[in-house]
């Protein structure tokens, strides 16, 4: 878990510089969107804290919360292309990539 | 140009991104995988752009089979500088603006995708969030309860309370079972 707590971490810092980067050339609508990623980032490695180490709750809760986060946002992203949203489908579909990611790095369960 | 559409125009451009955008519409039409893969941006974010580059009448759009084809407005692009230097009369003086800014605020606020999430409680909002219901009305036309139910209630459920307030604030006038809107 300790690694998968130093990827979250990583992937903050270099979302980090990458919103600094994109700022430094004029790209602000391209950094507020690396802002979003790293929101999720962020909330991710506040939920794996919260879950993984309560009593009751352990791996599996936090896998259950990555699950809901992705029913929500994909309902979100469905909404947004219904109605032609440029921005919001942009918004949800830069959350769902940083989830697709975090899940994918997420540990397995050990037998 | 009024002034509005000229700072919409200069802000849009104002994005390093979009500027690239405009820089590749420059050698002819693309779609958007083409131009998220020049510019090693989402597809999802190169549509963000091209949108507020078409608000801004720089680009227009067409669709092509599964594509969404982007081309130039050169003739925006051709207008001179010199062209922006020119005052023009403003449409609205300062108070329209901040009313019009205000109004705009409340139904983003309470309108999501054109249904209404909640009642404003304060009278102000609420008013304003009926006269933007009122818009699906055509003024002067006789509407029939069932008609006017059938399109307030996509908007929001509680009907009745809608119903009852827009007459209440004169937006709907009610003769017998037949409803006008006023204005």
């Amino acid at each position: 878990m300790q690694e998968f707590m130093n990827y979250l971490a990583g992937q903050i810092e270099a979302c980090r510089a990458k919103i600094e980067r994109l700022e430094a050339d004029g790209r602000k609508d391209d950094a507020n969107f690396a802002r979003v990623r790293t929101n999720i980032y962020d909330v991710c490695r506040t939920v794996t804290n919260t879950l993984a180490n309560r009593p009751g709750a352990g791996e599996a809760a936090v896998k259950a919360q990555f699950a809901r986060f992705e029913t929500t946002w994909g309902a979100a992203l469905e909404k947004a292309k219904a109605h032609g949203d440029a921005g919001a489908i942009a918004v949800e579909e830069t959350k769902l990539a940083a989830l697709a990611d975090v899940a994918a790095h997420f540990p397995e369960e050990q037998a | 140009m009024t002034e509005e559409n000229a700072l919409k125009l200069f802000k849009c451009l104002s994005d390093a991104s979009r500027l690239r955008i405009v820089q590749s519409l420059m050698q002819g039409e693309m779609y958007t995988e083409l131009l998220a893969e020049r510019l090693e941006l989402t597809p999802s974010t190169v549509s963000f752009h091209m949108k507020k580059l078409e608000e801004a009448g720089l680009v227009s759009s067409r669709k092509e089979q599964y594509y969404t084809v982007y081309s130039l407005n050169r003739a925006m692009l051709e207008k001179p500088l010199s062209e922006f230097a020119v005052p023009v009369p403003k449409q609205m003086d300062e108070q329209e603006k901040r009313e019009e800014e205000y109004r705009q605020k409340v139904i983003k606020t309470f309108f999501e995708y054109g249904r209404l999430r909640s009642l404003p409680v304060q009278h102000k909002k609420r008013r304003i969030c009926y006269e933007e219901i009122a818009k699906h009305f055509e003024p002067g036309r006789v509407y029939d309860e069932k008609e006017l139910n059938e399109i307030i209630i996509p908007i929001h459920e509680d009907y009745c309370t809608v119903r009852r307030d827009m007459i209440g604030e004169g937006i709907l006038r009610r003769e017998g079972s037949q409803y006008i809107r006023v204005k």
